[in-house]
């Protein structure tokens, strides 16, 4: 289907989207008067910018038959209420309780019914997957299930009109989230990613004509190569990655978080056990220091050491390599002088490492591993929300989601209770209840 | 479609994080609006923002900066005219009855895994404790369980995402060991049924007691109960023993497809009936909490075990009308189901759509014109 549903600005038209066009559209829109207006016409104007907003990419057609006059809704009940009396005291005298003005709550809050007069779009996978955060518009969530990208109880689901049932777990496959949530690639990081594809290619070619010569000196040479050399290339690499200098440019920074990447494989590719490489964070942490010899200060509390593993997570959380603080800057600086020291065999004293120094390699691994920089993925390396994602970021209370493996349930329908409505739709009652109104009369 | 601007009006937009430079980011300062109109004053070409791009791009470099990026453990909704700070966190400015509710964080998940998984605990019992609806706990449990068998399989995971999210939404937090949970939704939401939506009128004597069992009656057009019978039951909620007991017990009206259930007090129709029950003990025996405690334990264990009675019969009744059929040395199990000719599975003619076999001449549904072929379920 031709996506006709451009963010323009003329017309103004809000969308499931996260697009910075359509931010500036529900930031500017207001609902039409209804001075001089028919009712009819009211009615049209409302139904016309709804149905921009909830399932534009559905047929009209396919909502008439779809929609619902019914409008579930729950009331929450208190236990206590309940227990208190069995409701013949409200039934009491003629029929609303002999005293009103015990029970009575000062201002019962109104059920806001018409708010869910698209709840049945709500049930559409494609409509779904954008509410659980998976893609940036419910065009782009369209497209992963037609492209089986999006499972639903394990089985691949092409259709984006299948309706969940309640119960339902639907799957996105997360590269495909994160390309949909991340900052796109820059003009300058697309070209380095074709750069690094040109030179992989011209490798693989090399390297398959050298195969064979080499095949048998390659062993013996890894094993003779200096440890010192690779030791001396990480320190410096790490320094680097850690710097919050401001000299330092962006690419530089991240060739050297590549080159610091393929260092730390290489060292761990040399002990012994071989599984080490897809082990856990700590058992990689502390096999790297084993080899190279560096030894934490033995007169910090073990205190200190769960303290700073708080302070990873905390850092990991705001995925920052930036923020500068001086600190840091001389912390890399220990670290990669006790690196230095480790390689030349100074390994007694020099090679201690403070708490921060430790937090600093922990903190480069912990991102290497979570969100590293590839360039074969399609999205900015590494990883971050796109710009004006957060003002439309939000989880309705009908889906169940983990964003760590992109999956969700859909629990039940959503209903409408006192004060509030789950169906997420940008316009008031203003436009809601003559776009209900509308549906309501049959005209087909 | 390329955003048609000039790049002089794109602000420093590649990595703000990895190269907090301020010295690159004064080459790509934007241009003031009055330089630019100066540039083209002898140009005859139209400029190639309209009016409204301009504004738009105005917009986004003042007030809309806010919305770029988030601050973390805070929501960045768009603020309307008339927002004033504080109270629940509404994404859209024109609509005040939508609310961003929170999610669950993932120690609290994780939890939830904890207590229903490894100590056992019932989806009841977990829901009373930390609040969660039994629904959601089902799911954090099944999400929770597929999460696990990736991390072990080796699948990709998209834990940058996920702290991100969790950053710019509401979370419900996991409490400390010594404090008490803060709940995460309305456990006991009555669903509004749709047989109350009519008005009644219906006259009652001022003398005799109108109980919400009555009005269920009266909603459901059943005949008023007898006073005998009445006399039975203390309050509504004891309605809910005698259903949990026996859910055959609940009385029908009607005739053929006018035929439904007579419509239950909320007492019994709530998610926790039995915390009815334990606020009335409560009420009733305010200084024996331990007896009221253990009371309310013994209530659960016997739901329970009724609940898982009755489960067990509806496995055994499926597993009994199917027949398994392994052949020696084949690879497959076939389950052969008895086919009952009566009218409600074949239809008056025998050849209702839904009835099984093969019918000469008329084409199978996935092959007709007209008919929907998208799926209406999955099985899980």
């Amino acid at each position: 289907m031709r996506n006709r549903a451009s963010n323009t600005l003329s017309k103004g038209k809000i969308r499931q989207s996260w697009s910075k066009y359509n931010l500036y559209n529900l930031q500017r829109f207001r609902s039409p008067g209804t001075a001089h207006r028919t009712f009819f016409q009211q009615k049209w104007t409302a139904k016309a910018l709804s149905r921009a907003y909830h399932g534009e990419q559905v047929r009209e057609g396919q909502w008439k038959r779809m929609f619902s006059k019914r409008i579930r809704s729950v009331v929450p009940m208190n236990t206590a209420d309940l227990a208190a009396d069995d409701g013949s005291e409200m039934a009491a005298g003629r029929g609303s309780g002999l005293n009103k003005d015990v029970k009575s709550p000062s201002m019962p809050r109104l059920v806001p019914y018409t708010n869910m007069a698209f709840a049945p779009l709500e049930r559409r996978l494609d409509v779904a997957i954008f509410r659980a955060l998976f893609a940036s518009s419910a065009r782009q969530a369209r497209q992963f299930v037609i492209h089986g990208a999006v499972t639903v109880n394990g089985q691949k689901m092409r259709h984006p009109s299948y309706l969940l049932n309640p119960g339902d777990l639907f799957q996105v496959d997360p590269d495909r989230v994160m390309f949909a949530t991340g900052a796109p690639k820059t003009k300058f990081e697309r070209r380095e990613t074709r750069q690094l594809k040109s030179k992989a290619a011209a490798e693989a070619e090399e390297a398959e004509v050298e195969a064979d010569a080499e095949a048998e000196k390659s062993e013996s040479a890894e094993k003779k190569e200096n440890t010192k050399e690779t030791l001396k290339a990480l320190m410096a690499q790490a320094k680097t990655i850690m710097s919050k200098d401001k000299d330092v440019l962006a690419a530089k920074r991240k060739q050297e978080l590549r080159g610091f990447q393929k260092a730390v494989r290489r060292v761990l590719s040399r002990s012994s056990t071989s599984t080490i490489l897809t082990d856990s964070l700590e058992a990689q942490f502390s096999e790297l220091t084993l080899m190279l010899n560096a030894k934490k200060a033995e007169k910090k509390p073990k205190e200190n050491k769960k303290k700073s593993k708080e302070q990873t997570e905390a850092a990991e959380e705001s995925e920052v390599a930036a923020a500068s603080e001086e600190s840091e800057v001389q912390a890399s600086d220990k670290l990669s002088e006790a690196f230095q020291n480790a390689s030349e065999g100074k390994n007694v004293d020099t090679s201690e490492l403070s708490e921060e120094e430790f937090e600093t390699l922990r903190r480069a691994l912990t991102q290497m591993r979570d969100n590293p920089i590839d360039s074969s993925k399609p999205y900015a390396t590494p990883w971050r929300p796109r710009d004006y994602m957060s003002a439309f970021a939000f989880i309705p209370r009908y889906l169940e989601v983990n964003q760590n493996i992109c999956a969700a349930v859909y629990l039940r329908h959503p209903v409408a209770r006192p004060g509030s409505a789950e169906v997420p739709t940008p316009f008031g009652e203003t436009i809601a209840t003559p776009a209900y109104g509308w549906y309501l009369r049959r005209r087909w | 479609m390329a955003p048609r601007i000039q790049t002089g009006r794109v602000s420093n937009t590649i990595l703000p994080y990895l190269s907090s430079s301020s010295s690159s980011s004064s080459s790509f300062s934007p241009l003031c609006p009055s330089s630019q109109s100066l540039s083209r004053q002898f140009s005859a070409t139209a400029a190639s923002q309209t009016k409204l791009r301009r504004q738009m791009f105005e917009w986004l470099n003042t007030e809309g900066a806010a919305y770029k990026h988030h601050i973390p453990n805070e929501t960045n909704y768009l603020k309307g005219p008339r927002d004033f700070e504080g109270g629940p966190a509404k994404p859209f400015p024109n609509n005040k009855n939508f609310i961003s509710e929170s999610v669950l964080s993932e120690d609290l998940r994780n939890k939830v895994y904890e207590l229903v998984v490894h100590q056992k605990k019932s989806i009841r019992a977990v829901s009373v404790q930390l609040g969660i609806d039994m629904r959601r706990v089902g799911a954090v449990v099944r999400l929770v369980e597929l999460e696990r068998r990736q991390q072990a399989q080796g699948k990709p995971m998209a834990k940058p995402y996920a702290r991100a999210v969790h950053e710019m939404i509401p979370v419900t937090q996991l409490a400390d060991p010594n404090e008490r949970q803060t709940y995460h939704e309305p456990i006991n939401d009555l669903p509004a049924h749709p047989t109350t939506g009519a008005q009644i009128f219906y006259p009652v004597p001022e003398s005799r007691s109108f109980t919400r069992v009555d009005a269920g009656r009266v909603f459901s057009a059943a005949p008023a109960v007898e006073h005998s019978r009445k006399d039975e039951l203390a309050h509504p909620s004891d309605l809910a023993d005698i259903v949990f007991e026996k859910p055959g017990s609940i009385e029908w009206v009607g005739k053929g497809d006018n035929a439904r259930q007579v419509l239950q007090p909320a007492d019994v129709r709530i998610p926790h009936p039995q915390l009815v029950q334990l606020d009335r003990d409560r009420a009733a025996f305010p200084t024996e909490r331990r007896a009221v405690g253990e009371r309310h334990a013994q209530r659960l264990e016997r739901q329970e075990k009724n609940e898982e009675k009755l489960r067990e019969k509806a496995r055994s009744l499926r597993e009994d009308s199917i027949k398994h059929v392994e052949p020696e040395g084949g690879r497959f199990d076939f389950r052969i189901k008895e086919a009952v000719f009566s009218e409600q599975t074949v239809g008056q003619d025998g050849r209702a759509p839904w009835a099984p076999g093969r019918r000469y001449g008329v084409p199978t549904n996935d092959r007709k014109r007209g008919t929907v072929k998208i799926p209406t379920r999955v099985e899980a």
